[in-house]
């Protein structure tokens, strides 16, 4: 147990000396959800404000006079002459934002209880420009029902005989947890294996190329435990990264401005120590069973860019069944909690909305426990073999 | 005492290996019956072309790979069945000054202390020997990033003698590197030779063997040409250099009968 003891120490303090992992393992873990957070928010909001305060240039064919004067005030600017084809060549080149044509007979056909049409020509990526329009135009409907329902003489109610009144008994929480929920456990799984990848590749090609790993093999230490402790610091920075993540995100969601009380309030309440306790309660197995996959690979290649030209595209596997867990219909049952990944996924989800059930959550650990035993035995049998070990 | 009883490194070649050396052979051996014995307080040297199977039977001795058969025992123990015992027994040192470079000599060197299970005071008053012997006090706290290759051939020497090994192995020791270095590992291999300590090295530099040689053997491709001690060796070479010996012994073994 010394001699692991002993290389783990080692390979901790040779680690936390090394740029690179100090960078993917420790900074931008912790900075990637608030700059997130930050430059979302803030960039919605400014484009928000811009859109909402921008005058829309709008062209107006066959308008009638009553239409035209409603949207006469300072957020628009109406042009006159302008021909549909020319209007619809102005919106491609960002000249006008919208054409209104109304229909010859729009006036006639609404005096006359009839539905006018009208046609809205604009690009959809023109954010709020459809909203504000039809903002207005909803304006004018409602003043022509209410007429329509004077004229007639009946109630509003005998036009809406039935009303759907939503009653949503899913707490905040559980909105969340199925929406952020799906969210959450991608970015810690991803920083997880992010963390654990640079010192994989430092620890095992690093030592290969550099030859260190002949003069640790002649030293009384066994290849077994060199490898576990090899293997522990990997999982320790791998499990530091997620940690990170978390820091990041509660210093983050504490500190900075224009975010939503209620969704503060809900993510943290999310953030709960039974969350983070349960939460590592799986990655801990998870970043052994990064660590043993990541060595088995890493071990294969002579340099240390080769190994990570090997590594990188793993990234993209990783990613695959934690997005596979984002998608509406698939859950957490007796079979997704077997596969690693995606069970964690799926758990986070079911955890934050406090529907996770202890049996399954318990399977989801064991499970993820054999497979990083079995990694590890596999990175060993490849770690005893001297064609992988020696250049 | 190195004692190394018909000692044979096969390897198996697959096919992309087979097309390389254009061979059909399903194996290949990079050592093939190598016998001889290496005595405490004498200098074995141990020659050969490169590729000759050198580094593959001192890292053989050395426990880092198995052999295919025969046996070796250091000290009397098996590096078989009895690796750890014999890696407590022996300094393995390269001419390459392969070390940790985010660490510094101090660390470096406590780590395989540690490794070798030392305690804190037997460590303390090795390093401080080591320390002085090799003048390593003044950079003792730098990273090895920014040591020079002389200063960090003294941190592998201090690392390779720490436990204080009965066995010395060297290979190559003094490739690639300067004179003032190279002649700090001459005296390491001196200063092992008078404690009593059995010392293997294998080495390409004639002028080194012939310096501190005491009993040498030549292998090329694998199998042992000579072993005897310098003396005879010398005597056998009538007049001739070192290094013309040596060719002449390998051209010999290598022209059909």
């Amino acid at each position: 147990m010394n001699v692991i003891f002993t290389v783990i120490k080692k390979e901790l303090t040779d680690t936390l000396r090394d740029k690179r992992t100090l960078i993917s393992a420790i900074i931008v873990p912790a900075l990637i959800i608030p700059l997130l957070l930050f430059g979302v928010t803030k960039l919605q909001k400014i484009l928000m404000d811009k859109e909402e305060t921008k005058a829309l240039k709008i062209a107006f064919i066959d308008a009638p006079e009553s239409i035209r004067s409603e949207f006469e005030e300072d957020s628009f600017m109406l042009l006159e002459d302008v021909d549909l084809e020319t209007g619809k060549t102005d919106i491609q080149n960002d000249e006008l934002d919208a054409v209104l044509e109304f229909d010859s007979d729009f006036m006639s056909k609404i005096d006359g209880m009839g539905s006018a049409n009208l046609n809205l020509y604009y690009k959809s990526t023109n954010l709020l420009l459809y909203n504000r329009i039809s903002d207005k135009i909803g304006l004018l409907k409602s003043q022509i029902l209410d007429d329509r329902i004077q004229k007639l003489n009946i109630s509003a109610e005998a036009l809406t005989p039935i009303v759907i009144s939503k009653q949503d008994i899913a707490s905040q929480k559980e909105q969340i947890g199925k929406t952020v929920g799906g969210f959450l456990p991608y970015i810690f799984i991803i920083f997880c294996f992010l963390g654990c990848m640079y010192p994989a590749i430092d620890l095992i090609t690093g030592e290969k190329e550099r030859g260190t790993i002949e003069t640790l093999l002649t030293s009384p230490a066994s290849r077994f435990k060199i490898l576990v402790g090899k293997m522990i610091t990997i999982s320790i920075v791998g499990l530091s990264a997620a940690f990170m993540t978390i820091l990041g995100m509660m210093v983050g969601l504490k500190f900075l401005p224009d975010i939503p009380l209620d969704f503060l309030d809900s993510i943290n309440d999310i953030l709960s120590t039974k969350f983070i306790v349960m939460l590592f309660g799986m990655l801990f197995p998870l970043s052994i069973f990064f660590a043993g996959l990541l060595s088995a690979i890493v071990i294969r290649a002579k340099s240390f860019k080769e190994a990570q030209s090997i590594v990188t595209p793993l990234n993209f596997v990783v990613i695959i069944p934690a997005m596979v867990a984002l998608m509406p219909s698939v859950e957490l049952n007796w079979q997704t909690v077997w596969v690693p990944i995606l069970n964690i996924a799926l758990a986070t989800k079911e955890i934050i909305a406090g529907s996770i059930q202890v049996s399954q959550y318990a399977v989801i650990v064991l499970s993820l426990t054999l497979m990083a035993f079995a990694m590890c035995y596999f990175s060993f049998r490849q770690f005893s073999r001297d064609d992988m070990v020696l250049k | 005492m190195i004692d190394i009883q018909h000692v044979s490194k096969k390897y198996k070649l697959s096919k992309k290996k087979q097309k390389e050396l254009q061979t059909k052979a399903s194996s290949i051996y990079a050592v093939k019956d190598v016998s001889f014995t290496c005595q405490p307080g004498r200098v074995f040297s141990l020659l050969g072309p490169n590729g000759a199977g050198k580094t593959t039977l001192l890292r053989m001795i050395s426990t880092i790979l198995k052999p295919s058969s025969g046996q070796i025992l250091v000290d009397g123990l098996n590096v078989e069945n009895q690796a750890q015992a014999v890696r407590r027994k022996i300094g393995f040192l390269t001419g390459s000054t392969n070390l940790y470079d985010r660490l510094n000599p101090g660390e470096i060197v406590k780590y395989f202390a540690d490794l070798h299970g030392m305690d804190k005071n037997t460590f303390l008053k090795r390093k401080e020997m080591l320390f002085d012997q090799l003048n390593i006090h003044d950079f003792q706290k730098k990273p090895i990033s920014q040591l020079s290759t002389g200063m960090k051939q003294k941190v592998s020497i201090a690392r390779t003698m720490i436990h204080d090994p009965s066995v010395v192995i060297f290979d190559e020791p003094t490739s690639g590197l300067d004179v003032i270095t190279a002649n700090s590992i001459i005296d390491l291999i001196k200063q092992c030779k008078a404690d009593g300590k059995t010392i293997i090295f294998s080495s390409h530099i004639m002028s080194e063997v012939d310096l501190l040689c005491d009993d040498l053997a030549i292998i090329n491709k694998g199998e042992l040409l000579y072993n005897d001690s310098m003396e005879n060796f010398r005597t056998l070479s009538s007049g001739n250099s070192l290094t013309e010996s040596f060719i002449q012994t390998v051209n010999q073994a290598q022209t059909p009968a």
